[in-house]
């Protein structure tokens, strides 16, 4: 990776949902690096940008945001990145500010603010395809002008138009130092601001910029004031005084700032945009349709169980060729260790058995991800935040809890950092707590086997999608009214309003679904290599010993006149139940009993405490133990549909009947099966008292929810 | 003490210990702050070393 030659900084700043981050990426390639600013859990990527003519650059992409009044941790990351305020980093030498082209009014707020902070800029006004397309014609020279000579360049990142103007205009910036126009403060806020500034340059000893004057006088957070060190007693009267002094002269002290940047924003975009007739309306056609009260959830649904269908339909074959590859592999090396018996096992039943089940996955992994960053990419996972949001504010959620929840269906561990935007810790709690009922990716492979092995087999593929799209429900049926009682009765959290802006539909670009989907299978495949291929070794090794020699006289004892073949398959079976893992697995299994779970399967539920994909190599090792090395290497869902109950009142009738998946299925759907979200849990609430709680609730609503579920539908069927 | 035995023991003992070693780093990294990048999420955002 190349290296800026100048060590000069570039921060990319900009609202959400301007191409930001499309831009950074056509501006640094590949060539990027992702950390997370110290102390907190917002991330840090940056990469290498190269100028053309000019050095190369250190480009930092900070998180999107829509002014610098500091209310949450991402906000206060980007004010302090401006300001050079983040231990270990440089104060950025230019700021590109990234501005949505369609909209420039709203979007230049942030540049009236930026302007404060006395730092070279260049303004980018993107996805200026889609303001043309609009009927909209910008005079960027005017405006490069009224912005006081600021390079001003218009670009569509996602299309690649531009990108070299916008490498141009950092470099002239970096190289003519140009600044932004500041607003004019009227006289009485300006005098307001200079009293504060001394006031806590006095108290602090320390110099207070233009920019930390307006947040200490406009913000209500005490974010400026905890960084300098004015403490509240110092700071009560003179900021009292000072906002008096803004109010007398007409203005709300809270509102005076957007009232006077708007002001200032409104002067200089005069005969700037020019309007003609365009295609603004064809977003806001689609949007009544898909956002209709009605009609809105029920076309979502169709989406989803379209979405859900083809990651089935589509993966099968892939899915049957690793499966080919698995078995051939399997075939090829265990005859090769035929002299060690206890190393053939380990190797073909253990390792390739076990990460061969979990591998055989990828293809829907990939398949899901390509959906999923379409959806995204496409501006209609807004669309869903917004269709969804009517049930979660009915059930008392805060509207910012949304995105929490969302992303909570890939990986609750982000889910729960990203609760940190919500600024009510009531309502925080009480959205953490519910998040790890989401379903996230992990649960996916479990809930893949299960239809591939018994839905589609019984009941053809449209019902796998059905049960897919069922199961990624039930934990929002159960979120729901666990949201309802935490925040109404429990916490007695205010609901508080929610501004979720829906982006413009735009075709997704082939380059970043696809990079984004690779990230995904890598990171699936990196965890099949590392924890589940050591995961699968311990399992094997508790499966496998110990291997006492009486069990085998007393096997060929029991069975004097059964030929060789069948004397082998009830010696593995003799082997395994008495393994440290059988014998385990038997102790526990009354508790699970109710819910129609044999052994191997409680064993595989209890092996999945740490993560919940690991059932599917458990199962993979503890079905491939049993069949033998030697037997020819059967698919384990095979295995499984083979499986039956070999005593008791089940005995001769199949462990895996409808009833047993499905309530395996709502087992996994509801407990808390993952150590890292629980340890996540714990420190984003600040002790072990509610991930203790998350967890026994979670567990014991599972069992219960089994059970009723096995019961029922043993009933039924 | 056959070298079957041995081999097998090497590799659980290895694994056993790898899995051991990555929840304590992830354990010590998530109470520094952030994600430990021990649950696979595809984020891939970890702590400042």
């Amino acid at each position: 990776m190349s290296t800026p030659e100048a060590g000069l900084l570039v921060a990319l700043v900009g609202n959400p949902n301007t191409g930001k981050s499309t831009l950074f990426n056509a501006l640094t390639g590949l060539r990027q690096r992702v950390g997370n600013y110290p102390g907190v859990t917002v991330a840090r990527k940056s990469g290498t940008c190269d100028l053309g003519d000019g050095p190369k650059v250190e480009l930092v992409d900070l998180p999107g945001l829509y002014s610098l009044a500091a209310a949450s941790p991402d906000e206060q990351v980007v004010i302090d990145a401006l300001s050079g305020n983040i231990a270990g980093d440089r104060r950025p030498d230019a700021v590109v500010l990234v501005v949505d082209a369609t909209n420039l009014l709203r979007n230049l707020f942030l540049a009236s603010q930026v302007a404060e902070l006395g730092r070279p800029v260049v303004v980018v006004l993107n996805q200026a395809d889609v303001a043309k397309e609009q009927g909209l014609r910008i005079d960027t020279e005017l405006l490069s002008r009224r912005l006081g000579g600021v390079p001003v360049v218009l670009s569509s990142a996602w299309k690649g138009e531009g990108i070299l103007d916008v490498r141009r205009a950092i470099a002239l910036a970096i190289a003519q130092q140009t600044q932004l126009k500041r607003v004019a403060w009227p006289t009485n806020i300006a005098a307001a601001l200079a009293d504060v500034a001394a006031a806590a340059a006095a108290d602090t000893g320390k110099q207070i910029s233009e920019a930390d004057a307006q947040r200490l006088l406009f913000d209500t957070n005490p974010s400026t004031a905890d960084r300098l060190g004015w403490t509240i007693a110092q700071r009560e009267k003179t900021l009292r005084s000072a906002r008096d002094r803004v109010r007398n002269s007409g203005y709300n002290p809270m509102a005076a700032e957007p009232l006077v940047h708007y002001a200032h924003l409104r002067i200089i975009l005069e005969g700037v945009v020019i309007e003609g007739l365009g295609k603004a309306g064809r977003s806001a056609a689609v949007d009544r349709l898909l956002l209709h009260r009605f009609l809105g959830p029920v076309l979502f649904l169709g989406i989803m169980l379209g979405f859900f269908g083809s990651v089935f339909w589509l993966a099968k074959f892939p899915m049957e060729w690793i499966q080919s590859g698995v078995d051939w592999t399997k075939t090829i090396v265990a005859p090769l260790l035929d002299a060690y018996p206890m190393l053939q096992s380990l190797l073909a039943d253990g390792i390739i058995g076990g990460v061969g089940a979990f591998l055989v996955f990828l293809p829907q992994i990939l398949i899901l991800f390509l959906f999923i960053g379409i959806l995204e990419d496409s501006g209609y996972m807004a669309r869903a935040a917004f269709i969804m949001d009517r049930l979660f504010s009915w059930c008392g959620l805060n509207g910012k809890s949304f995105v929490p929840l969302l992303s909570g269906f890939a990986c609750a561990i982000p889910s729960l950092l990203s609760t940190r935007t919500i600024e009510d810790p009531k309502a925080r709690l009480a959205t953490a707590f519910v998040v790890p009922f989401m379903s996230c990716s992990a649960r996916f492979p479990v809930y893949a086997l299960m239809c591939a092995a018994f839905i589609d087999p019984l009941y053809g593929a449209g019902w796998q999608s059905v049960v897919m799209i069922g199961m990624h429900c039930v934990g929002l049926l159960f979120a729901v009214p666990t949201a309802f009682v935490l925040t109404r009765l429990v916490l007695k959290a205010k609901p508080q309003p929610f501004v979720l802006e829906l982006p413009r539909y735009q075709m997704p670009k082939p380059r970043d679904v696809i990079w984004r989907m690779w990230q995904n299978a890598a990171e699936f495949v990196s965890k099949a290599g590392t924890v589940i291929f050591a995961i699968t070794i311990i399992v094997w090794a508790l499966s496998y010993f110990p291997r006492d020699a009486s069990v085998a006289e007393r096997i060929k004892a029991a069975n004097p006149s059964a030929s060789e073949e069948v004397v082998k398959a009830k010696l593995q079976a003799a082997y395994v139940e008495q393994s440290y893992m059988g014998r385990f697995g038997k102790a526990v299994q009354p508790v699970f009993d109710p819910l129609g779970f044999d052994w191997k399967i409680t064993v595989g539920v209890l092996a999945s405490f740490p993560a919940r994909e690991v059932i599917v190599s458990t199962l993979g090792v503890t079905y491939s133990v049993g069949e033998g090395a030697e037997a020819d290497s059967r698919q384990l869902r095979k295995a499984m549909q083979d499986a039956k109950w070999s005593e008791g009142p089940r005995a001769g009738t199949p462990i895996f009947s409808l009833a047993a998946v499905l309530a395996l299925m709502v087992f996994f759907a509801l407990c808390s099966q993952c150590g890292p979200t629980i340890a996540t849990l714990a420190q984003e609430t600040g002790g072990w008292k509610w991930a203790a709680g998350s967890f026994v609730y979670m567990t014991a609503l599972a069992w219960v929810v089994a059970i009723l579920v096995y019961q029922g539908v043993s009933r039924i069927s | 003490m056959n070298i079957e035995a041995v081999i097998v023991g090497a590799v659980v003992g290895v694994a056993a210990g790898w899995l051991a070693r990555r929840w304590l780093i992830a354990a010590r990294r998530r109470k520094e702050g952030g994600c430990a990048g021990d649950c696979g999420c595809a984020t891939k955002v970890k702590p400042k070393k």
